[in-house]
Parts: structure tokens; C-alpha cells; sequence
């Protein structure tokens, strides 16, 4: 067991992929499928601790490093592993296969690393691994979404690179501990590496590569990618800056601000990746409050959002898959052809909103507890807001615009059965994280005496879900709901897609204009030497024309009187 | 459920006297859920404000109602036509 206890976990699946191309296309999946569950039941059996210790270069390296904080990440990670292969068994094509299992072992391996090489190492095969999930669906606009996908994510990788190098200059050690110093204050290394983790955490204003980039990945390659990088970061962000205060307001902006923006987004998908952008924000809180509650809290937030998060994505997909399109507008009424999807849904919106018996209901609020234990009232009222836009955007309007509202008219079949299955697994994932939770909180880092279903808790918490939707049933009566529109909404993404290249064209317009004035007057400048050199030495010309012999004499008298006073000077 | 049935054919969902009914019934849960803040008291409430009566319940209808027209404004400032960038990438193509 300790050989196999040295190698990181997730290493299987790792290599497992690499031979996929050389199997049977339908053997592809299902060896995915194994791959994770072999590699699953392999991380259970490992025992705790640290293990793949190694020198390289005089810096002491632990590939392996699972505790009470890894532990369930990477079990998590498993399980959406598993769940996504599933969902994924009847794709033929390889690309996705082999992407698909090398990104979910990167991950893996990457939420056990020890040290900030390893973690690098995982951190950056986990981006160019899930890139292909986007180019997978063969267009010109997933091509330029991955292109920009790419190159942020590998940005990330670098600066926690630099950050791992500074670090290993100053303190001689290369271990991922915490960067948060007794002042509350940063080193150098520690703010590289959280701006590397802010990347892939999505924080406000770093966050649009997730919009942009998860939409138009394939039906499949989205469950994946929903699931791993940014739950890796936020664990990461656990390791490395749990009670750095100023994540509670970073995450504060993270949860209201997509919120807004999901009301109007047009493109279902999309609005999903606001609102894991608007749960990550939930999380980012809990590390920024760091207490044992608000940990477990965050933890436990990750472990059922990826549930949660991958059966929306799932659901969403089954519907793209079907119906050929994922814009609100051309949906509507599918709960007739689809009533499985249509279930499993509900359930997936009834748990990301928080409802009494689903897996949200008992990890959100630990989150929110925390806030309030630490009698941070804003930071509580921002919560309880976040939660009614939770229930707006994924409780109300993903299931209402996709499965009900006004019917489209479109007949379509049932979702395949692998897609069914794993709806349904996910499905009953949420709902037994949300009623065994102590299963839950037994994995957690802290042992709390913590109890979510309280009268108060229940009843508050349902008054708040219950009026939210109130509200949405009294403004479409009102009609003041807004109306789906096809649109595009745009954000940060639009600096770098329109405005930073209107600039450079600008500037490249200027460029070309001031290089071709100056060829210009250079030219003609040159041109008028030559008119007059011409003119010089033509027939007629002062240099051209024949001279007398006297003025010939008087020239060469002149010349030798001029170098013999030269030479006698 | 229906399966295939045609446009025409309204589901469960679809029938008006159900909406109403849903409606109806969303109503009075929401009413009782108002009411439950009388049988209780919070045995350990951090703020003041959350002893007031149903505060739950008014804020989450008041935030649902100001994040849906916050979005509306929104709206106005970011929205544009769906082919927005494909159109303005193609002309940066163009001028390269």
C-alpha cells in the first residue's frame, strides 16, 4: 500500500487516459468509468498523512498530502468524476475522453500536492487538459473561447510559479502552508500565488474567462469543467488564506454581483456559470472569515455545490443536447417530452437554493451561521440577498424558462439513459447530503456541534424562498419581470475582446499613418534632389554643359594658385 | 405527463385552473410561514433585526424585486444584439 500511497492520486486516471486512443471507440467510455471508480476505491484506501517525500534539486517535496482538508476535496472530485464518465457514455470521440479523464486526475492530484511545485505542476496540466473539453465542439467561437481560456488559466499557473519560486528564495522551503502572517499581511510569494488562485477562483473582474468560456464547451465537456478548477482554487485558497479578512469582501462582490447579471442572460448555460461564479462567492466568504464553522462551512458548500452545480449543468445539457439550442427564448414547455430532466432539475434547483432536506439547505447555512457568530451584519445581509438571487436565477428561472413558462412547441425525446442516470445519481446525491448529513460533516476538517434543521432555521430560511418566489409570481402578474431577450450581455470580457484590440487597431492605424508621412517627405525629399541633379547635369546644365577655354584656363590657374597656398600654410 | 402530445394538448402545468391553484396554494403557505414567526421565539438570534416579525420573509421579497429591476437597468447599459461579437471580431480579421 505505501508504494502505491507515494504516487499521487488521481495518477491512474492520469495515465489510464493516455491509452485511451487505443482502445475501441465505445470501450473509451466505459474505461473512464472504471478508471475513476478503481481510482476512487485506491484514495479511500490510503491512509492520511504525507506521503511521496523527495528531494529534487536540494527542495524538499511531498506529492501526496491528504487530511482533513484534501480528504473530502478529493473525494468530491471522485465522485463528479464518476458522475460526469456517466453522463458522458455515449460521446465517440476521443479527444474528450482522454481530456475528460486527464483534467479530472489533474485535479485530483492537485488538491493532494504538498508542496507548491507539485501543486504548479497538477495546476497547469489540470488548465491545457480542460481546454480541449472547449475545442471539442469543433466551431470558430469555442476556438477563440478556448484560445482565451488558455491563456488565462496558463497566466495563473505562471504567477503561482513566480510565487513558488519567491517563496523558495526567501524561505528556503517549497511546503504549502498558510501565507497568512500573524499581522494579517501578505509577503511577496503570498500575493502572487493568491492572484494565481484569484484567477481560477474567479474573483470579480478575473472571473469572465468562466462565463465566456463554459458555454460553449461541449454538452458533456461542461459537467466536467463545472466540477474541478474552481473547486480546486477554492481549496487551494483554504490551504493558503483562510481568515484573510479581505476575501470576505471579495466574496461579497462574488456573490451579488452575477446575480444581476443572470437575470437578464439569455443563454441558460450561462446563466448557470454566473451562478457558480455567485456559490463560489458563498465559499470565498467562509475562508475570508476563517473560524473552524465557517471552514467547515466552505467545505461543505464545495462538496455539495459540485453535486448540485454538475446535475444543473447535466440537465442543461440534456436539453442542449436535444433541443440544438440553450437560449431561453427558444424554450419553453419541455417538461412535457422531457419529465425526467424536468425532475432532476427541480432537484437540482431546490438544492443550490437552499431548500429544507436538499444538500444546500445544510451547507449554505453554515456559511451564513458563521457570519453571523462573528456579528458581521453586512456581511449576513449580503448573504441572505445572494440567497433570494440564488433562488431567482437557479431556482426559478432555469427550471421555469427551460421546462415551463410559455410552451415552444418543440418535441423532443427523453434525454439518452446514461444522461438519465446520472441526473439521478447526482439527484439523490443532493438529497441524501441533505438529509444524512451527518455523513457530510463527519469528513469535514473540524468536529462542531452543528444542527441545520433548528425550528428557526427552517422556518426562516423557507420564509425567505417562499416570498422570493412570491415576488416572482406577483411581477410576472404585474408583467414587470423582464422578458427573455436574444442579446449578448456583455462584461469584463469585453476589454479584452473589443476594446484592448480597438485600441491596438487604432494604434496600428496611427503607426502606419506616421511611418508612411515620413516615407513620403523622405521620398520626395530625395526626389527634388534628383530633379536637380538632373538638371545639373544635363546638355544645358551648370555642370553639363561645354565650357570656353578661357574660362577653362582661368578654373585650372585658380585651382593650382588655391593648393599651393595650401600647401605652403 | 405527455410524452408527445401535440401543442395544442395543455399539460398538468399548462391548465389554467392549476396555475391558479398553485398560485393559490403558494399564497397561503407563504402566509403560514408568516404566521409561524408567532410560535417561536429564536433561541439564539445575533442581530436585533432578526427578531422582528417575518423579517425573512419581507426581505427575501424585497430583494427578489430589487435584483429583477436592478437586472432590468442592467439591461439597458450592457445588452447587445446576439451576433455583437462575432460581427465586431470578423472586422478586426479585416483590418489585420
Amino acid at each position: 500500500m505505501t508504494a502505491i500511497a507515494d504516487l499521487p492520486p488521481g495518477l491512474l486516471m492520469m495515465i489510464g487516459a493516455l491509452f485511451l486512443p487505443l482502445l475501441a471507440r465505445r470501450m473509451q467510455a466505459w474505461t473512464v468509468l472504471a478508471l475513476s471508480a478503481l481510482s476512487l476505491a485506491l484514495f479511500i484506501l490510503t491512509p492520511s498523512g504525507d506521503h511521496g517525500n523527495l528531494t529534487l534539486f536540494g527542495a524538499e517535496l511531498h506529492l501526496v498530502r491528504i487530511d482533513s482538508i484534501s480528504r473530502p476535496f478529493a473525494i468530491v472530485f471522485h465522485l463528479a468524476a464518476i458522475i460526469s464518465a456517466i453522463y458522458a457514455l455515449h460521446v465517440r470521440d476521443p479527444r474528450q475522453h482522454v481530456a475528460g479523464a486527464l483534467y479530472a486526475g489533474a485535479a485530483i492530484a492537485a488538491a493532494c500536492a504538498g508542496d507548491l511545485l507539485t501543486l504548479f505542476v497538477f495546476w497547469e496540466l489540470t488548465a491545457i487538459s480542460s481546454v480541449f473539453l472547449i475545442w471539442a465542439s469543433d466551431n470558430e467561437r469555442s476556438y477563440r473561447a478556448g484560445m482565451r481560456y488558455l491563456i488565462i488559466q496558463v497566466t495563473s499557473g505562471v504567477l503561482l510559479l513566480s510565487g513558488a519560486i519567491v517563496q523558495y528564495v526567501e524561505t528556503g522551503s517549497l511546503s504549502f502552508t498558510s501565507f497568512v502572517g500573524a499581522d494579517e499581511g501578505l509577503t511577496l510569494a503570498g500575493k502572487l500565488i493568491l492572484v494565481a488562485f484569484g484567477i481560477k477562483c474567479a474573483f470579480p473582474l478575473l472571473h469572465n474567462w468562466l462565463q465566456d468560456s463554459y458555454p460553449k464547451a461541449t454538452v458533456t465537456g461542461t459537467v466536467f469543467l463545472s466540477a474541478f478548477t474552481t473547486k480546486l482554487a477554492v481549496y487551494s485558497l483554504i490551504r493558503g488564506f483562510a481568515g484573510f479578512e479581505p476575501l470576505i469582501w471579495v466574496g461579497c462582490a462574488m456573490t451579488l454581483f452575477p446575480i444581476v447579471f443572470a437575470v437578464i442572460e439569455n443563454d441558460l448555460r450561462r446563466v448557470l456559470a454566473y451562478s457558480l461564479n455567485n456559490q463560489l462567492g458563498f465559499m470565498v466568504v467562509g475562508i475570508g472569515i476563517g473560524t473552524e464553522l465557517a471552514i467547515n462551512g466552505t467545505v461543505a458548500h464545495a462538496f455539495c455545490h459540485i453535486i448540485y452545480k454538475s446535475l444543473l449543468f447535466m440537465s442543461m445539457g440534456a436539453v442542449l443536447y436535444r433541443v440544438g439550442t440553450i437560449k431561453a427564448t427558444e424554450l419553453g414547455g419541455l417538461h412535457k417530452s422531457m419529465p425526467w430532466t424536468t425532475t432532476f432539475c427541480l432537484i437540482g434547483a431546490g438544492a443550490i437554493s437552499g431548500f429544507p432536506l436538499l444538500s444546500g439547505f445544510v451547507s449554505k447555512s453554515m456559511i451564513i451561521s458563521a457570519a453571523a457568530e462573528q456579528h458581521m451584519l453586512g456581511v449576513w445581509i449580503v448573504l441572505l440577498i445572494a440567497s433570494a438571487g440564488v433562488m431567482e436565477h437557479s431556482g426559478i428561472k432555469i427550471p421555469f424558462f427551460a421546462f415551463f413558462a410559455h410552451d415552444s412547441g418543440k418535441r423532443v425525446q427523453e434525454a439518452p439513459r446514461n444522461m438519465l442516470v446520472a441526473m439521478a445519481m447526482a439527484s439523490a446525491g443532493c438529497i441524501i447530503l441533505g438529509t444524512a448529513y451527518p455523513l457530510l460533516y463527519g469528513l469535514l476538517p473540524h468536529t462542531l456541534d452543528y444542527h441545520p434543521y433548528t425550528t428557526t432555521h427552517v422556518v426562516t430560511q423557507l420564509q425567505l424562498l417562499m416570498f422570493a418566489g412570491l415576488a416572482f409570481v406577483f411581477l410576472m402578474k404585474m408583467g414587470w419581470y423582464p422578458a427573455e431577450q436574444r442579446a449578448t450581455v456583455l462584461d469584463t470580457d469585453w476589454f479584452y475582446r473589443i476594446a484592448i484590440p480597438r485600441l491596438v487597431a487604432k494604434l496600428r492605424t496611427g503607426i502606419v499613418a506616421a511611418d508612411s508621412a515620413v516615407r513620403t517627405a523622405f521620398i520626395s525629399g530625395l526626389t527634388d534632389v534628383l530633379d536637380y541633379a538632373r538638371a545639373a547635369f544635363c546638355e544645358t546644365g551648370l555642370f553639363g554643359r561645354t565650357w570656353s577655354t578661357n574660362a577653362m584656363a582661368f578654373w585650372a590657374s585658380a585651382l593650382l594658385a588655391a593648393s599651393l597656398v595650401v600647401y605652403y600654410l | 405527463m405527455n410524452a408527445s402530445g401535440s401543442t395544442n394538448n395543455p399539460s398538468w402545468f399548462e391548465r389554467p385552473q392549476n396555475i391558479r391553484n398553485m398560485i393559490i396554494a403558494l399564497v397561503v403557505s407563504c402566509a403560514g410561514l408568516a404566521l409561524a414567526d408567532l410560535f417561536y421565539t429564536n433561541p439564539h438570534p445575533h442581530f436585533p433585526i432578526e427578531t422582528t416579525f417575518a423579517f425573512q420573509a419581507w426581505f427575501g421579497f424585497v430583494s427578489f424585486v430589487v435584483i429583477v429591476f436592478l437586472g432590468r437597468l442592467l439591461r439597458l447599459l450592457v445588452s447587445r444584439p446576439e451576433d455583437y461579437y462575432e460581427s465586431e471580431e470578423q472586422d478586426h480579421d479585416r483590418d489585420r
